[in-house]
């Protein structure tokens, strides 16, 4: 087995070589700047992300009159919170609905994939996958047992799909307990499955 | 329907073959190198150096030609190390780099030799 691992440490540094070697290149003839990866990837890893959503939420869930904002024009409450980089219609076409104790809220998408990518990031793999596409508007109630979400079957599970026309983004319900965070904290508790409404929020682990 | 490149490029390749590997919503890279070549690709792409369309193409090729060796003895499976095999192959095509040059830039000495 070791001379397996010796074998992939070796691919990996032939690898991590190989890449630098590229980007030396690259910058030498003048088609790289030495910048120009790290701000590409701002956009994924700053600009644009599920760190936005968590945050709309976190706003939602400690300020009432805000969620009611957001839920009455999203694209105006979202443009509140500023967001860098977030403009125009980067912020359009959204549309977010709030869980409840009488109402669970589940987004798909039947069409192309249409996703709130500036709230929420990249989708999951499974999120194109034909049978979740399908099966979501058939049948949720199964579908999010499967996700480990059981829902009861008297309470309503309504089921919105994304559109070129309308993005949709869930509000989770606050997890009980959670009196005593700030709305950072809260946010680190919101993941992109529950706005999208394949998870819940789970109560922080007690202190 | 997208107004960014970054947010275009990478929509292309979900539920894909040349779908990258993620999590949480945002891409996953276990090593530096990954990131940095993933960042190369999408920059000179959206320079104009080459169609984002054509390098995934390389993309699959390049990963349809790992699926397609034995199983006994194949390498395992590496995501980014065939994504670099494929933006070097682009960069090759598209004029970008001169065949060799890049092996050159690794060991000049060997090259040389």
């Amino acid at each position: 087995m070791a001379a397996l691992f010796d074998y992939d440490e070796n691919r990996e540094a032939a690898s991590a070589a190989k890449v630098r070697a590229l980007e030396a290149l690259l910058i030498k003839k003048g088609v790289l700047g030495s910048d120009s990866v790290d701000t590409v990837l701002s956009h994924f890893e700053t600009v644009a992300g599920p760190f936005n959503g968590a945050r709309i939420v976190a706003r939602a869930w400690v300020d009432p009159a805000y969620k009611r904002r957001l839920l009455e024009d999203t694209p105006k409450a979202i443009a509140e919170l500023q967001f860098p980089g977030m403009t125009g219609a980067e912020g359009e076409h959204m549309k977010a609905v709030a869980n409840s104790e009488s109402v669970h809220n589940l987004i798909i998408c039947t069409l192309c994939s249409c996703y709130p990518w500036p709230v929420l990031g990249l989708p999951p793999y499974w999120y194109k996958d034909p049978v979740f596409r399908s099966r979501g508007v058939r049948e949720p109630h199964a579908v999010l047992r499967e996700f480990g979400v059981p829902i009861p079957a008297e309470k309503e599970v309504r089921v919105w799909d994304s559109s070129a026309q309308i993005r949709w983004f869930v509000i989770p319900e606050r997890p009980a307990n959670t009196g005593q965070l700030n709305e950072a904290q809260l946010a680190a508790l919101v993941t992109p499955e529950a706005m999208m409404g394949v998870a819940l929020v789970p109560a922080p682990p007690a202190v | 329907m997208f107004t960014r490149f970054e947010e275009y490029a990478a929509t292309q390749m979900l539920g894909q073959l040349d779908s990258p590997p993620r999590s949480e919503g945002k891409l996953v890279f276990s090593e530096a190198w990954q990131r940095t070549v993933f960042g190369m690709a999408l920059s000179l792409s959206k320079q104009g150096h080459f169609e984002w369309e054509d390098f995934r193409q390389h993309l699959i090729s390049s990963i349809a030609a790992w699926e397609q060796d034995a199983c006994d003895g194949q390498a395992k499976w590496d995501y980014y190390e065939r994504y670099t095999l494929a933006l070097i192959a682009m960069l090759e095509q598209c004029g970008v780099l001169k065949p060799g040059e890049l092996e050159r830039q690794i060991a000049p000495d060997d090259a040389n030799g």
